[in-house]
């Protein structure tokens, strides 16, 4: 078997392999991408971020003109088919995957198309789909394998009845009721898509609430707003049997006695790395005790040649931090400055409404600085959420308490998403409050809640010494 | 099935004109299309209609005395492993589950309806099984690949029903096809069966991605697939591992790893080998599911 050698080799095309790649090509050095899929994208573009988030955007629209159709005097047809919805998905799904693919070949990236496993700690091993192998040397290597639903054992995923966030990608109805199973990322974003759509959608999880990580004031916003579409939340439960009835409903058991009767289920209990057939021992590699590749804070791997990026090297699993870590990689690999303070990369959560942060959180300002400015904008006090009818959602605007210069944004509300985008300017330029007052926005617009929430927090700190203390949180 | 190659000459001569009036008859819109029977078409509309419950499917059911103990048969077969005897329809419908139970009772009522060939009920047999073994395959392909499985059955299961409706049209033209072996009939069957199948899907308002893939499920043909649910290319591999497991002899098992469908379903080796290795739970299916 001829081995080919080449400055980088980099395994898997999602976000973070994508990045290596690009990254090491711009660098200069010859860079090969192996994808065991046939596309490149990675479960980014085919399984996850942007199919997820083509069906959110058709659901909203859908719940826009449900909404508005009697001011304009038309009707929705009852029965809009999921295949609808599904085929604007492939569409997307599609269009995007052949830029990702332009953007490597513009880039000089040689593409090969198998699984990929270690023979060596320098070399790489291809099997392809037809069964033939082929082996490349790197003198850097790059992880960038992903992740994929987990499913713990005794829950009996069938992608029929009982499925996982790959499979309920392609339903071919709507079912009239979801039980999800989960209280992360993945699970508040599809119980929420589908409660807008007239599913009746049941979230379980041992977490008193969805999304325990995030600022408590936001998943508020966010509980109401699915509880007003129907959606119904279990906390502190524990999952006792989950079956399919061998008849029509998916039967799940809880510890606490009660029982959950659904049509389908969704699986969403987080992802594990892909790591099976890469067999990382052969690199001098071993996996850390979740699974995972272990790396420093450079990505890199106690083999110092070898890089691990993106999800197989754990949370906060987003594709954000994903590309991040893979330009970031590759920069220390090249002896390049990475840049960017990986603390300013924004958080961006799908549900509806959305939800997004920067910077710290309240309460992670009081722990650095022992207290934080907030000051709030509800988004009903703002114009334009109340001319585009969209009028729940606040933003938070933390700041020093000594100093007053902006330590984080916190988000909730439609646009969340996009409107961050500011307060992350503001943090890397370290920007004051007063600045968010002396500047002018367009008027009306969203981003005006910046201005009033910047007032807010100006208005109530009548003094220095009253600043919001860690006991008064 | 095997074909065989001595064929008498008047033979090739009434295969010749009835390539003819087949020809004419897809041309002009002529085929004698036989309705969607009752129960199936119920079946098939209670199937796709997500209000359904099984409380419905199971008063269709024993209104039809022949679906009914079908049902009951083949809930009782060892292919579905019943805990203990099933004994009463509802206790079937609550063993099977609503959706497979649709599969079987569209299934059956098919075969029992609508094409009973006299003369050709093994052949008739043979087509249904075929046709099961691809549906039964084609949910597993669907799995495999974290598709949802839910649409695979059906297509796979419609995607030849051409073959017995032309069958039911050169049979019914009593005078030319009368005694016809079996050999000159087949290659007539695979030369028109689509189109065939495609005008009866559209009469039947079959669901739209059975119809796509009736119409497009052959190897040169899937690639003008645009269903998402990727029903003509699963169908296609789905029928070719049908082909594999019921007649062995028509297929190498070299020849199944090098069909580019495969390649184009990005299934590695070891996941053929899985697919293979399903033979043993496919088989008693089929056999159970045919009436
Ligand atoms: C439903 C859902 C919604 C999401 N929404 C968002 C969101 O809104 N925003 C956000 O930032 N993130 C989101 N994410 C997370 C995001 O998709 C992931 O964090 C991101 O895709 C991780 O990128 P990656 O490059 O590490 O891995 P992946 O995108 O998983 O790509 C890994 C690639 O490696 C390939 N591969 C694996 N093993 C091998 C091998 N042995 N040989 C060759 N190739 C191999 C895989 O086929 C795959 O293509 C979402 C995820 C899901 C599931």
């Amino acid at each position: 078997m001829t081995t080919a050698h080449y400055d980088i080799v980099v395994i898997g095309s999602g976000p973070a392999g994508q990045k290596a790649a690009i990254q090491g090509a711009k660098a200069g050095k010859r860079v090969a991408l192996i994808e065991q899929e046939f596309e490149v994208g990675g479960a980014c573009v085919y399984r996850g971020t942007i199919p997820s988030k083509t069906l959110r955007e058709s659901a909203l629209q859908m719940s826009r003109f449900q909404r508005t159709a009697e001011v304009f005097e038309f009707k929705l047809r009852d029965d809009v088919k999921v295949a609808s919805l599904m085929s604007r998905l492939d569409h997307v799904v599609k269009t995007h995957g052949r830029l990702m693919n332009d953007q490597l070949t513009r880039n000089g990236i040689e593409r090969f198309h198998g699984r990929a496993r270690f023979a060596t700690d320098r070399e790489v091993q291809i099997t392809t789909v037809e069964g033939t192998s082929l082996r490349l040397r790197g003198e850097v290597i790059v992880i960038a394998t992903g992740s994929r639903p987990r499913i713990p054992e005794s829950i009996p995923v069938d992608h029929e009845h009982i499925l996982d966030s790959d499979s309920i990608l392609s339903l071919v109805y709507l079912p009239k009721s979801l039980t999800v199973l989960g209280g992360g990322v993945i699970a508040s974003e599809y119980a929420s898509i589908f409660a807008i759509l007239g599913v009746q959608v049941t979230m379980i999880d041992t977490a008193d609430r969805p999304l325990r990580f995030l600022d408590q004031e936001l998943t508020d916003e966010f509980f109401a707003a699915f509880y007003k579409s129907g959606g119904r939340y279990v906390g502190g439960q524990q999952i006792e049997e989950v079956a399919w009835d061998g008849c029509s409903r998916v039967v799940t058991r809880l510890k606490s006695g009660e029982t959950v009767l659904s049509e389908k289920l969704l699986v969403a209990l987080g992802r594990v790395a892909n790591v099976e057939s890469l067999d990382v021992q052969a690199a001098g590699l071993d996996l850390t005790s979740r699974g995972l590749i272990p790396v420093n804070h450079q990505c890199q791997t106690p083999v110092p040649h070898i890089y691990a990026v993106g999800d197989v090297i754990g949370p906060p699993a987003l594709a954000s931090c994903a590309m991040e870590q893979g330009r970031r990689a590759v920069r220390h690999a090249l002896g390049l400055d990475p840049g960017l303070d990986p603390e300013h990369i924004p958080m961006g959560i799908y549900t509806v409404p959305e939800i997004s942060s920067v910077g710290l959180s309240e309460q992670e300002a009081v722990g650095r600085y022992g207290g934080a400015l907030v000051g709030r904008a509800h988004f009903h006090e703002i114009a334009r959420s109340q001319i585009s009818g969209m009028t729940n959602g606040v933003l938070k605007l933390v700041a020093d308490p000594t100093t007053e210069r902006i330590l984080g944004v916190q988000i909730v509300g439609e646009g969340a998403t996009e409107l961050i985008h500011i307060g992350q300017m503001a943090l890397l330029n370290r920007l004051h409050v007063e600045s968010f007052v002396d500047t002018i926005f367009n008027f009306p617009t969203l981003a005006e809640a910046y201005r009033v929430a910047a007032l807010d927090l100006l208005q109530r700190r009548p003094s220095r010494s009253s600043v919001i203390s860690r006991d008064g949180l | 099935m095997p074909t065989s190659s001595i064929v008498a000459s008047t033979d090739l001569d009434r295969a010749d004109e009835l390539r003819h009036v087949l020809t004419r008859r897809l041309d002009e819109g002529e085929l004698d299309l036989p309705l969607l029977p009752h129960v199936a078409n119920q079946v098939l509309t209670l199937a796709h209609d997500p209000n359904a419950d099984a409380g419905k499917l199971a008063t269709l059911i024993q209104q039809d005395q022949a679906l009914a103990a079908q049902i009951l048969r083949i809930a009782n077969s060892p292919a579905y492993l019943p805990r203990s005897p099933i004994v009463s329809l509802q206790q079937a419908i609550a063993w099977l589950g609503l959706n497979m139970l649709a599969g079987i009772a569209f299934s059956v009522s098919l075969q029992s309806g609508v094409f009973k060939i006299v003369g050709y009920e093994r052949e008739v047999q043979l087509l249904w099984r075929h046709a099961l073994a691809t549906g039964l395959y084609g949910k597993e392909i669907a799995r495999r690949l974290r598709h949802n499985v839910e649409n695979a059955f059906l297509c796979g299961l419609l995607h030849t029903i051409g073959k017995p409706l032309i069958l039911h049209v050169l049979v019914s033209d009593r005078q030319r096809s009368m005694r016809l072996p079996w050999s000159v009939l087949e290659p007539l069957i695979n030369e028109f069966h689509i189109p065939a199948g495609v005008r009866l899907a559209e009469a039947w308002a079959l669901p739209d991605p059975v119809q796509e893939t009736i119409r497009f499920y052959q190897d040169d043909r899937y690639h003008e697939a645009r269903s998402p649910t990727k029903g003509a290319v699963i169908t296609c591999l789905a029928d070719h591992l049908a082909t594999f497991l019921l007649d062995p002899a028509e297929m190498e098992e070299d020849a199944l790893r090098a069909l580019p469908v495969i390649r184009d379903l990005n299934l590695y080796p070891e996941d053929l080998t899985a697919l293979l290795d399903l033979a043993d739970t496919v088989r008693p299916s089929v056999e159970c599911l045919i009436v």
